[in-house]
Parts: C-alpha cells; structure tokens; sequence
C-alpha cells in the first residue's frame, strides 16, 4: 500500500489532479487494529513522510477492489449508478500510466488474496480500450515477482510497459521498518521514486533516462521493459508525459472572451431551410410592428439559394439568428417603449 | 394664510423626501445591504435579487433563464436589470446601481402618488362645492393627502427595507401607482401602460382593471351619485353641469384599445427574448404558473406557505383553487359597494392582494400603506387606528426573532413563525374591514349632511 501511496503522491506533486487519478487500495494497512501509528503509513523508516495524511482520495477501497473492478475501470463497462469520480474518462489522446504492485507470478497478478489477473485478460482489456479509442499512449508499469510476465500478452499499439523484474526472479522489498514490524517500500518503486525526487515539474528528464537508473544489483532484479508495442523513441518522451501534467501554454495579448452564444448561432445555421423561411416571416411582423416598411421579399428566392452569401436576406438573416442580436433587439424595444410612453400621452392629452 | 400653510406645508414636505432619501443611501453604504437582501420577509421567490442575479447568469451562458426553477419574473426586467447585477464600480459598495435604481423607482413612486392625491383632493373639494356642504364641512382642516401619502410611502420602514433589500417591489409597485395616476388624470395610454407592466410583473394588479375602468368612467372619488340627486331635488334647481358626468364609455374602449398595444408589445418583446427556450408558454408557465399553483413553501409573512406544507398536502389542486378565488369573489361585491369611490377601491384591492397572494412580502404592505394616505380625511374616524398601528409595529419586531427562533437558533419550531404571520394577516383583514366601514360612514354623515335627518344604517 505504501507503493502506490508514494507513487499517488509523486504523480499529485507533478501536476496530475486527483479528478484524473483512479485510486485503487486494499486499504487495509492504515486503519488495522495491528497497526502501532494508526492511520499513518510510512514509506520509510525514517517515518518522515505521513503518506495517509490529508489529500489522498482513494476511488476503490477494500472490498470493492476486485478484477471486475479493475477490468471495468479499464474498459469503462459500468453500471449506471456508478458515480463520475469512479470512471476513466479519457478519450482518444490521452495518456494513461497504470501502476500495479502487490504479489504476482508467472503471467498473473494477486488480488486481495483470494482472486487473480491473468495476463491474458489484462491485454484483452488493453485491446478494448484501444478498439473503443480510450487511450493514445499507455504506460503500464509493475512491481510484483516475475512482474515481466504479467505483459507478455500485449498486442496493441501505443502501449509501454516495465516491470520490476523477469520471469524466474523475485522482486524485493527496500528494507524493514522495525518500529511498525514490516517493510515499508519494495526496492523497484523506492529507485523510481528517488528517481523523480531529483525531478521538478520543469525538468524535461525523458522515459529512457529513468528506465536505464534502474540498477540490476540494486533492485536485486531485472528490471525489463517492453517497447516494441510503442512508437516514439524512448529518449524524446519526457517523463512527464506519463507522470505529470504539463501543460504548453501560449502567450496571447487579445482579451479572453466569455463564451458567447456564437455556438448556438452556429447550430442554427444548419437548420432545415422551412424553418428559416418561417423565422424570415417572423421577422416580417416584427418589423410591420416598429413601423418600417418591407418590400418585395421573395421566399422563392431564398430556397433557391441555400447558403449563397451573396443574397442579402440571407446575410441578413444569419446576423440576426445570432444570439447578441436577440439580446440588442429587446433592449432597443424595451428602450423605445419610453418615448412611445410619453410620445402617446402628449397626443393624446 | 392658506398660502403660508401651504409653503411650509410643501416646504418640509421636500425635507422629509430628502431625508428618507439620504437614510436610504446610507443603508445602502452598509456592508452587503445589511443582509436585507436574505430575510423571507423581503425577498420572496418573486421579487428576490439573488434570484434576479441568477437568471441573468444562465442567459448569459446560453441557457433558458427558467432553468432549475430559480428565476420566475419577467425576461424583460432580466434584459433591463440583469447587467445592473454584475457592475461593479471600484470602491463602491455591490450592487450600488441596482439599488440606486430601487431609490429612483421608490421617489418616482412617491412623486405619483403626490399628484394622484392631489388630484382626489382637488376632486373631493369640487363635489363638496356642488353639494353646497362647504360652509357646514371646514375644510381648511383638510389635510394635504397627497403630501401625507406620498411621505407614508417613501418613510416607512416597510419600504426602506424593500428598497435596501434589493427586492424588486419598489419597481412593481411603481408600475402599480403609474396605472392609478394615468387613470386618475385621464392619460389613458400612460395608465394602459401601467397596468400591462404590473400585471406582466406580477399576476395580481390584473384584478386593478375594475377600479380604472370606474375611474376612466365616471371620475376621481366622490360622494354617491345619489346624494347629488337629492341635493338638487332639495334645490329644486336641475343644473346638470353641476352634476357629475355618468358613465361613459368612450374612455373605456379608448383604454381597452390601448391597453391591447401595449401588452401586444410585451409580449412580442418577451418572444423575441425567449424564442430559443421555449417562447411564451415557457414564460407563462413559469411566471404565471408558479405563482398560481404555489410550488415554493419557503416561509414568508404570509399563509399559505404553512397551509401546504403541513396541512393541505392531500387535495392540494382544490385548496389552490379555493385559495385563489378567496380573493376572486371579493372582487364583484367590492365593486357593486365602492363603485363611486375608484381610487378606495383600488387600495382595497391592493390591500387584499397583499395579503392572500401567493408570496407577500413587505414591499406589498408597503404600497398599500401608502395608497392609505390618500384618504386621510375620508378615513378620519377610523376605529382601532392605535391597535393596528402597534399591532405592525409589534409584528414586523416579533417576526424576525421567530424566525431567527426557528431556523437559526432551532429552539422554536414554524408555528412559532406562522404565529406572526397569522397575526399580521389578522391585523390587515382588520384594517381593511374597518377601513371600508371608516369610508361608508363618512358617506353616511355626507347624506345626513345633506338631506339633515338621520336615516337608518342600511343605505
């Protein structure tokens, strides 16, 4: 659980707001009757760092973390019922990183004890989310035993993945925290996170450079990633592009306008050609109404011309199915309402 | 020496309207309005200005300003006060120029119902003179109605509070007064023009259509028709010029006609403003609708809330319908009895508005506590005048610590509140009722005046 709480909060520090993580824990660690700093997780033995303290907004605890679950979050099969927060909204150009740890084999991956992921069903789910678009790049990183397994099975493209270690090998922990009695951080996710420690949001540290720090001596195992799936060359994919959120901005000096109306204007434009003939009649009465005259209005005219900017009506028309138009009418209406007011008194005395 | 009185007279007359004036800015200089603005008895689901704000807010995004059942007014007065709720100027208070705007409505108001009362005095004096009752009646003991109105209305603390509070009542009941003044002064478009906005405002100034038919027909207040006939039958001199004219009906069609224009003009105006959203049924289903089927039980100073909330639940569409023609049927019996006196009609009309309509609040109360300035001298020697006016004063200070009781402190519960309500309902019936009774006595004394012995009560 401290792995993916260090994780969650490395990502949070490089930009990614909670709205776009899915938090999935057992959780069963912070809040256990055996647990000497309650509701404290430490992902060292230094405890300097309170990983449950405030700001962590876990979307799947406990007995909802399932492979359903997991599966259903991935392909975005749920029920109605199930709330925004819970869902992975992305859409065809976003760029998603998946990290799993906990205990693993041979082309699986443990859940809760009791169900697994098999590697299999974990491309399978890979593939829909590719066919249904919900996904430009993907980064699937693990840290479980014989982690590489797990991704063997892969077939879609824009997919990276790296895992702690290689079919055959454990995975280890960093070291034991004596004072709680277990180990706080495994070995894989401790060199990642020191990696980013060195990292600021501004850095441009790209994927090749993390994943050539790993230390096969020093994680005890090898840590293999698999690129063939993925298109672009390792060194000129910042890191940031999986683990962080950086925007570009561009410097402009016009004033930024509200939304305006101008969408709806727009719809309006594609409206079928009877409709608008009826609002051209419309405008007919109105205008009767303030006094001017119209002449020679020709509707066959306009049928003719669908779209033709040429014809005068027709610009005219567009104009005024514009929303500001509206609004400036009314006001004007509502304006002139006052002279009529004391133009009509005064006749009329 | 007349003339001297009258100069002092309208000389502190301008100094008090200075003064409620000055006293309503400084309110307004107070942080946020004093929080007027969230009290119940100010801002109803009507004329609240959050709402207002709000409405305003989804058209500016495109959407239908009835969304989410927040704004239920008019779309024109969003067109015209809408972008007064978003102006901020630097260093001023929020919201400064809408309620600038509320003091401008509140004087116009105010200088209205000067004329109107004016012209009623004017009126009152000339069919005095026709009935000869002029040396038997003083009548430089009259008081200036008019001045006497129009300062009950601009220095009540009812219309204070409506006026700080941002509540869009100052404006309703400007187009409220601007009907009875057009009917009074025969500017028959200007009062066509004042009843099509009140009623387009708010549903109830429809009912105002009877005392300005009355008023365009026959004239100002006067004394019964009758009591001319039998002045001149004593005299046996049949002057007709003395007489007053009888009905006629050319005003009125005049009137109708207009009245035709100017809604036609509305609602075009409206059309145009909603045709995205809906159009006009739209509109009325959300104006008129709400305030018909009564879909807000938040509390206010009235009863009805209280009625549906805890106790008409079952057969609510009968109990709206009952509701709704409490006020109908007093309308016809009202008319037979007041039909020489228009402009007493109308204040009873407004009066019983007030009180049985959907969601009053205290700028109701307001405008009918003014329009009873104009019949100070008619209602001279009205009973229970100390009663009522403690009785206001005690209401309008008990309310809102029950409502604080209520629903801050949680130590009383809503009967506590509907308690206040009731009263004041009580108190209004009471001053109507005493009020109409006040008027036919005094027609009662004009007849024993004339015909010089006293007849029994039934007239």
């Amino acid at each position: 659980m401290a792995n993916t709480l260090s994780l969650y909060r490395t990502v949070k520090r490089l930009g990614i707001p909670d709205e776009r993580i899915i938090l999935m824990l057992a959780d069963d660690m912070a809040c256990n009757t055996r647990n000497k700093y309650p509701a404290q997780v430490f992902n060292n033995e230094n405890h300097r760092l309170n990983l449950y303290g405030d700001n962590v907004e876990v979307d799947y605890r406990g007995y909802e973390v399932t492979v359903e679950n997991f599966l259903r979050v991935l392909t975005g099969r749920h029920e109605t019922a199930v709330p925004r927060s819970k869902r992975l909204l992305s859409d065809e150009g976003s760029h998603i990183l998946l990290y799993m740890t906990g205990h693993g084999g041979d082309e699986f991956l443990k859940f809760q004890d009791s169900e697994e992921l098999q590697s299999h069903d974990l491309a399978d789910a890979v593939k829909q989310m590719k066919e249904k678009h919900r996904f430009k790049e993907l980064l699937i990183m693990v840290d479980t035993c014989q982690a590489a397994t797990l991704f063997n099975q892969f077939q879609s493209p824009g997919v990276l993945a790296i895992g702690s270690s290689m079919k055959g090998e454990n995975s280890y922990s960093h070291h034991l925290d004596s004072d709680v009695g277990v180990s706080v951080v495994d070995r894989f996710t401790y060199y990642t996170l020191a990696f980013f420690e060195r990292l600021n949001i501004y850095d441009n540290a790209s994927l090749s450079s993390l994943f050539s720090s790993y230390n096969p001596s020093l994680l005890m195992s090898t840590a293999y990633y698999r690129k063939d799936l993925y298109k672009r060359r390792l060194e000129e994919v910042p890191v940031t592009n999986f683990f962080g959120s950086v925007m570009e901005t561009i410097h402009t000096d016009a004033a930024y306008k509200a939304l305006s109306r101008r969408n709806s204007g727009r719809f309006e434009d594609e409206m079928s050609l009877d409709q608008s003939v009826h609002h051209i009649e419309r405008r007919m009465l109105i205008k009767v109404n303030d006094g001017d005259e119209i002449h020679d209005i020709n509707p066959e005219l306009l049928q003719g011309e669908e779209g033709a900017c040429k014809c005068p009506w027709s610009t005219f028309r567009n104009k005024f199915q514009k929303a500001e138009n509206v609004d400036s009418l009314v006001n004007y209406g509502l304006v002139a309402m006052i002279p009529l007011l004391v133009i009509s008194t005064w006749l009329v005395q | 020496m007349e003339k001297l009185k009258k100069k002092i007279g309208s000389f502190s007359f301008w100094n008090w309207v200075i003064a409620s004036i000055i006293f309503r800015l400084i309110l307004i200089y107070f942080p946020k309005n004093l929080n007027l603005s969230s009290r119940p008895e100010v801002s109803t689901p009507l004329t609240s200005f959050r709402r207002l704000a709000e409405g305003y807010w989804l058209k500016q995004s495109s959407m239908s300003s009835y969304a989410g059942s927040m704004y239920h007014g008019s779309p024109l007065l969003l067109s015209l006060l809408g972008p007064l709720t978003v102006k901020r100027i630097e260093g001023q208070p929020n919201h400064l120029l809408y309620s600038l705007v509320s003091v401008i409505a509140d004087v116009v108001s105010a200088m209205l119902i000067r004329a109107t009362g004016q012209n009623l005095r004017l009126a009152y004096l000339r069919s005095l003179e026709s009935l000869d009752l002029v040396k038997q009646i003083d009548v430089s003991e009259f008081l200036f109605s008019g001045d006497i109105a129009a300062l009950i209305y601009l220095c009540n603390p009812f219309t204070i509070v409506a006026c700080v509070g941002l509540s869009t009542s100052p404006i309703e009941n400007m187009a409220v007064i601007l009907c009875l003044y057009g009917a009074c002064s025969r500017l028959i478009p200007l009062a066509a023009f004042g009843w099509v906005i009140a009623t387009h405002l708010s549903l109830y100034p429809a009912i105002l259509i009877i005392p300005v038919i009355f008023l365009l027909g026959c004239g100002p207040d006067s004394p019964p028709r009758k009591l001319f006939l039998q002045r001149h039958q004593q005299k046996e001199v049949l002057n007709q010029s003395k007489l007053p004219p009888g009905f006629s009906w050319g005003p009125i069609i005049h009137f109708a006609f207009w009245a035709f224009l100017w809604s036609v003009y509305v609602l075009v105006l409206c059309g145009i403003s909603l045709k995205q959203f809906g159009g006009l049924w739209e509109m009325f289903k959300s104006t008129y609708g709400f305030i018909l089927t009564v879909e807000d039980l938040s509390p206010n100073i009235g009863v009805l809330w209280y009625f549906f909330a805890e106790v008409f639940e079952f057969f609510r569409n009968f109990f709206l319908i009952v509701f709704h023609v409490n006020i109908l049927f007093m309308i016809l019996p009202l008319a037979i009895r007041l039909r020489h006196r228009p402009c007493y009609l109308a204040f009873v009309y407004v009066a019983i508005c007030s009180m049985l309509k959907s969601y009053p609040s205290v700028g109701d109360s307001a405008l009918y506590l003014g329009l009873l300035g104009w019949f100070v001298n008619e209602l001279a020697d009205m009973q229970f005048s100390l009663f009522l006016f403690c009785g206001y004063v005690g209401v309008s200070l008990l309310s809102p610590v029950m409502h604080n009781l209520w629903i801050w402190r949680g130590t009383g519960n809503a009967n506590f509140y509907f308690t206040t309500a009731m009263v004041y309902a009580c108190l209004q019936i009471v001053l109507v009722v005493e009020g109409v009774s006040a008027v036919l006595n005094h027609d009662r004394k004009l007849r024993i005046l004339i015909t010089g012995k006293p007849q029994d009560a039934k007239s």
